[in-house]
């Protein structure tokens, strides 16, 4: 994998979670929330796990201020783009209004062959249940974070009710934008719970639920 | 159709359009952004309204205009904006019309903060505005309950041409579930809205007024008569609510929302270890489900309520406890939700009965 993840997509398609599993399955050094979005179910109520993973979580929030909806970036999050022994995952915020922030660091990113910018999807959401909309919101993400996307990442899934055939179903609808965007897909998120001999595109990982509570 | 994964903002919003709206008239506060962010995208391509108002008190005089002229409505809001909405909400009801209103809840009192709570408890079934009114409450606890009361809310606001609130905590607008959007829902017959202000009136030889105002003290007391009329209908025929491994229970938790969640893992665990534990669900917070508490087992002996706020739905279970249980509590506030081993650390105090 590429030093540095940076997860976009549309809110609620799992790049948080994506981001947390991520982190911890490839022992990155950094997890950097840039998720000026959504209130609830952040990976800082995990600080704790990924601390003893040994990684570092740099928030999007002014310290002792969890609950605020302020839209603060830690200015740190530009440090992995030029200290290269730094690997790294970005979680954004969702849509093209989250990925603005990526804005600010256009002028530290010397080594772009470093970066893999990558969509997640989950066909289960209504607005990326067709290629088509897939495609649009490609063009809309790199056209607010000025980043070409590398790639994308199946995380089709109906949570508890994921099967073989909803994985499946999602590759088909992101291959036909991947083959139309010529980029690939890079991943496949593949629920704990879900049966499944299967070989899916890209690199295949197991997702186990952090952020979610064990009540909902 | 199948189903779909979604937030439960969203999930409301979709329901909403798909409950037949007309019109949505709001202003944003978290944690229930994402309804208006959905509705501006989506009530246009449905040939609908949707209208950003310059405050929570001008979305919910646009909301007491358009239910006038015989639209249905929607607003939707987040506790404080909620508070700023009761005098509209006073005079919709007082004008007999018919709308829905969302209330994300988060912790208070005054601004308070983003988290999930249930502290408008009070805000919601005592009124917050003036004069003696009601309105149902729904208080859903899954994705799908929601978005089924949503859509059947436009309906009873119809039905009894007063408003209908859907009140969650901010949990239930932000966590994702999976849901069936298209799922039947119950349907009313209802007449045509032959008293709306729809500038059509006059042909008939009357016009249709839109009024709270009764300045003749026994014409305002038979107006109030009327509308009692109404409250005692929804709470002979609206309540609604749960009952979850009640039928043995020695405890029986009182829950709804996001701590019925809670509870019921909580029931789960303390269940595989022999302790009879059940939950009584409000559905409905107004009217409040009394006729789930008529016909307990012998073998209850408390009654623990539970609350992501200090103590208001209690004061309802005591008044239709009427001393034949001990009564318990266990709430946190301010935005703080619960474990699991809180909740089954809270009941293994009662397990046994009194001392």
């Amino acid at each position: 994998m590429k030093r540095i993840t940076i997860l976009t997509g549309h809110y609620g398609s799992g790049k948080s979670e994506i981001a947390v599993n991520m982190a911890i399955q490839e022992k990155l050094d950094w997890l950097i929330d840039l998720d000026i979005i959504n209130p609830y179910f952040r990976s800082r109520s995990v600080r704790a796990l990924l601390e003893g993973n040994g990684i570092e979580l740099i928030e999007s929030t002014i310290e002792n201020a969890a609950g605020s909806d302020l839209p603060f970036i830690s200015p740190k999050g530009s440090r992995p783009f030029v200290k290269r022994d730094i690997h790294a995952v970005y979680d954004l915020g969702g849509t093209q209004h989250g990925a603005k922030v990526m804005m600010q660091f256009r002028d530290f990113i010397k080594h772009p062959e470093d970066i893999d910018f990558l969509v997640v999807v989950n066909i289960f959401r209504q607005e990326t249940d067709s290629a088509e909309k897939i495609i649009k919101m490609v063009h809309e993400l790199e056209a607010t974070s000025q980043l070409r996307v590398t790639g994308f990442i199946n995380n089709s899934n109906l949570m508890e009710y994921t099967d073989e055939s909803m994985i499946e179903a999602g590759q088909r609808i992101i291959f036909e934008a991947s083959e139309a965007l010529k980029r690939p897909i890079v991943y496949t998120y593949i629920e704990e719970h879900v049966k499944t001999t299967k070989v899916f595109a890209g690199d295949n990982k197991v997702l186990i639920r952090h952020l979610a509570k064990q009540w909902l | 159709m199948a189903k779909v994964l979604m937030k439960g903002n969203e999930a409301m919003a979709l329901a909403a359009i798909k409950g037949g709206c007309d019109a949505f008239f709001g202003y944003p506060i978290t944690p229930q952004n994402e309804i208006p962010e959905y509705l501006s995208y989506h009530m246009e391509e449905n040939d609908r309204i949707f209208v950003q108002a310059e405050s929570e008190v001008a979305a919910i005089n646009m909301v007491y205009g358009a239910a006038g002229a015989g639209a249905r409505v929607l607003t939707s809001s987040s506790s404080p904006g909620i508070a700023l909405k009761q005098e509209g909400i006073s005079y919709i009801v007082g004008s007999e019309l018919p709308c829905v209103i969302i209330n994300v809840m988060r912790g208070g009192p005054g601004l308070g903060g983003i988290q999930p709570s249930q502290g408008d408890y009070n805000q919601i079934t005592r009124g917050g505005g003036n004069g003696d009114y009601h309105m149902m409450a729904f208080a859903p606890e899954t994705l799908q309950e929601t978005v089924d009361v949503v859509k059947e809310s436009f309906d009873l606001a119809d039905y009894y041409r007063n408003p209908v609130m859907i009140a969650v905590d901010g949990l239930i607008g932000q966590m994702m579930e999976p849901v069936d959007i298209d799922k039947a829902i119950p349907k009313r017959d209802l007449p045509e809205k032959t008293w709306a202000a729809t500038g059509e009136s006059g042909k008939r030889g009357s016009r249709n007024k839109i009024v709270s105002l009764h300045l003749d003290p026994y014409d305002l007391e038979k107006h109030n008569l009327k509308l009692k009329e109404k409250y005692d209908k929804m709470v002979e025929n609206e309540q609604r609510y749960e009952m979850i491994s009640t039928d043995d229970a020695e405890i029986i938790l009182v829950a709804y929302g996001s701590m019925a969640r809670i509870a019921r893992s909580a029931v789960k665990a303390l269940r595989e270890e022999g302790i009879k534990v059940g939950i009584i669900r409000p559905i409905t917070i107004w009217p409040f489900p009394e006729k789930a508490f008529v016909d307990l087992p012998e073998s209850v002996h408390t009654l623990l309520t539970l609350e992501m706020s200090l103590g208001q739905m209690l004061q309802d279970v005591k008044i239709v406890n009427q001393g034949r249980y001990e009564l318990a509590f266990y709430g946190r506030a301010g935005g703080v939700v619960p474990e699991t081993d809180e909740i089954i650390e809270q009941v293994r105090k009662y397990v046994g009965g009194k001392k």
